[in-house]
């Protein structure tokens, strides 16, 4: 059975920042809550933990109210940016001291394969071993709710990435809301069923991975997930289910927005646009082929982000190139190429900012 | 005046006031200054008459008194004053200041002021004094007295100390304990007091030397029953220097324990 975590109309207010009012529901899922640093991340996790209390507003789980209650009392399990073990007691002692029962030690070590690790003390643990224990101690209370403020933070990419894959098929089976707090797109991509924005205090937008990256509701969404594809654009023609959307000298064509501004923000993310070679044949163009120059290129490992310059220089855009598509063009600095640019891949956001 | 021999980047030997010999030769001087009299307390009479006077009955008494009434005293100091620090280490603000101040205030205060400021409130004069002697309990020339006298200065050291060690426990720690659904309470005794634990004890170790030696305040309050700095005060002025010698030896010694602790399992807070 799931378990609901429900905040309505959540405030606290600070001498220099003030947070909320924020509405948020989340059922056993994992929401990765992605923002800058000081945009209110750590604040939304110390209120629902109860270390923080709110202005004004209410938390619920599983339908009990949580606002007035410490955070013993709360049954929310938080995991904190160091891992936070006591020092004077060893991983198992760390374990011990929060399980309900004495074998979920041992079974919480076999789950999060800290067996071998349970008669050391944290300080002579690594960052990643000491994120398994306080995870493992964290899960021995068997918590309605998990909240995980940054645990990978601080840690090496190949250990990040491994407890990160890890971490995603744990979380499925708790059955518990997972509240995963990190200013890292990636991890929250990777993470989250959901991902919410948070900026200066508010929530921006809360929607699926693919839905912040490929429409995004402001350009600091858009931004802060790594696209970098924004124009002021302006919608020209526009019919029942189509339009055309101008932005330097370029012209395309999308399906309508569902909005009447004229004046938008076209986002086209870079993971979407489609680079091809400069001898394209005319059965393989679209209404959306664009002719560009290639203005530098940058190895990015997994992939090649290459900037290009668009119709004589009038725009830039930004793609991302899979290596074998990379190869087969033979990119370099220079390279006539035709960008196609998807109808879907084409996102409008309204000028309001 | 030792001078040393410099050569700069360009080769040439410059002779230059050596101030570092000059800064050595001060601190050796002040350490001499600590060292010399102690050695010469133990040197002054023969450790087997030392021995012999160490258990005639003024020592004995007096030396029971001190222990007991410096241990009350540290009790006392001690339960009441970690709360208080606790407190103090985990708020901020001005009232927290103006706390401190007033918990620091015994601690410059000299200590037969703090005598007299005492005497105004348990002094048999005083109301409070004299319903205690009605009660047959005074507060005044009595161990009570004592006790008042030593938590009143010496319970500063705990709080000062205390508070320290507190502040030097990540609140982090404690938020993770309550947040894996333990109260305040379990939280103070297996995660706080543990880390803080070597620094309350050098908080306790010095409020115990600073009762031990209490004379000042004690004086005031209770010249009876004598603790050991009075009856050093008594022996010399009686019967002369030498007789002080005895109870003196015992005080150092005393001292030296407490070093040994705040060197050892307690955590040194000057160092």
């Amino acid at each position: 059975m799931g378990m609901t975590l429900e905040l309505s109309r959540l405030r606290k207010a600070y001498a220099q920042f003030g947070f909320g009012p924020v509405d948020l529901t989340v059922d056993d899922e994992v929401l990765a809550v992605l923002g800058p640093s000081g945009s209110g991340k750590t604040t939304l996790l110390s209120l629902i933990a109860g270390i923080t209390s709110p202005g004004s507003g209410s938390i619920q789980l599983d339908g009990r109210e949580l606002v007035g209650f410490p955070p013993e009392d709360r049954r929310v399990g938080m995991v904190f940016q160091e891992g936070a073990l006591f020092p004077h007691m060893t991983a198992r002692e760390n374990i011990a001291y929060a399980a309900t029962a004495s074998d979920r030690v041992d079974e919480l070590a076999t789950l999060l394969e800290v067996t071998d690790l349970l008669d050391r003390r944290p300080p002579t643990l690594s960052g990643g071993e000491r994120q398994r224990v306080a995870l493992a101690r964290t899960l021995a209370t068997d918590p309605d709710a998990l909240l995980l403020d940054e645990p990978l933070s601080s840690l090496d990419t190949p250990i990040r990435k491994r407890l990160r894959d890890e971490l995603h098929s744990l979380f499925e089976s708790l059955d518990i809301p997972v509240l995963y707090v990190t200013h890292d797109q990636r991890t929250a991509t990777a993470l989250g069923d959901r991902i919410a924005i948070v900026r200066d205090g508010a929530l921006e937008q809360v929607a699926t991975p693919s839905a912040v990256l490929t429409r995004p509701k402001s350009r600091f969404v858009a931004r802060f997930t790594g696209n970098e594809n924004l124009f002021a654009g302006t919608v020209t023609d526009r019919t029942a289910d189509e339009a055309v959307i101008q932005f330097g000298d370029v012209r395309v064509h999308t399906t309508a927005p569902n909005h009447s501004a004229s004046a938008v923000t076209v986002c086209i993310h870079p993971s979407r646009v489609e680079v091809e070679a400069p001898d394209l044949v005319d059965g393989d163009r679209t209404a959306n082929t664009v002719t560009g120059t290639v203005a530098r290129w940058l190895n990015e490992g997994s992939e090649y982000r290459v900037d290009i310059d668009i119709e004589a220089g009038s725009l830039a855009l930004t793609a991302n190139v899979r290596p074998p598509t990379f190869e087969r063009l033979g990119l370099a600095n220079g390279s006539a190429v035709h960008v196609l640019i998807p109808e879907e891949s084409i996102h409008l956001i309204p000028d309001v900012e | 005046m030792a001078s040393r021999t410099n050569s700069d980047r360009t080769g040439t030997v410059t002779f230059g006031f050596d101030w570092i010999s000059v800064a050595l030769v001060l601190g050796g001087v002040l350490l001499l200054y600590y060292v010399v009299p102690m050695a010469s307390l133990f040197l002054s009479v023969p450790a087997g008459d030392i021995l012999a006077r160490m258990t005639s009955p003024t020592v004995v008494d007096s030396a029971t008194t001190s222990l007991l009434s410096a241990s009350i005293s540290t009790v006392v100091a001690t339960l009441f004053g970690l709360p208080l620090a606790y407190w103090l280490a985990r708020t901020d603000g001005a009232v927290t200041k103006g706390v401190l101040a007033v918990v620091v205030l015994p601690l410059v205060l000299p200590p037969t002021v703090g005598g007299i400021v005492l005497l105004t409130v348990f002094g048999p004069g005083s109301p409070l004094g004299e319903a205690a002697i009605a009660a047959g309990f005074p507060l005044t020339r009595s161990l009570a007295g004592v006790v008042l006298a030593q938590t009143f200065v010496a319970s500063p050291f705990v709080v000062v100390t205390a508070k320290a060690a507190f502040e030097s426990v990540d609140q982090t720690l404690e938020y993770a304990s309550r947040s894996l659904g333990k109260s305040r309470l379990t939280t103070a005794r297996h995660v706080t007091l543990p880390l803080a634990g070597s620094g309350i004890l050098a908080g306790v170790t010095l409020a115990f030397a600073r009762a031990i030696g209490e004379f000042g305040a004690t004086m005031m309050m209770a010249y009876y029953p004598r603790t050991m700095p009075v009856q050093i005060w008594v022996a010399f002025i009686e019967l002369g220097l030498d007789n002080a010698y005895p109870v003196a030896i015992l005080l150092v010694l005393i001292a030296a324990a407490a070093l040994l602790i705040l060197n050892t399992v307690a955590s040194n807070p000057w160092e």
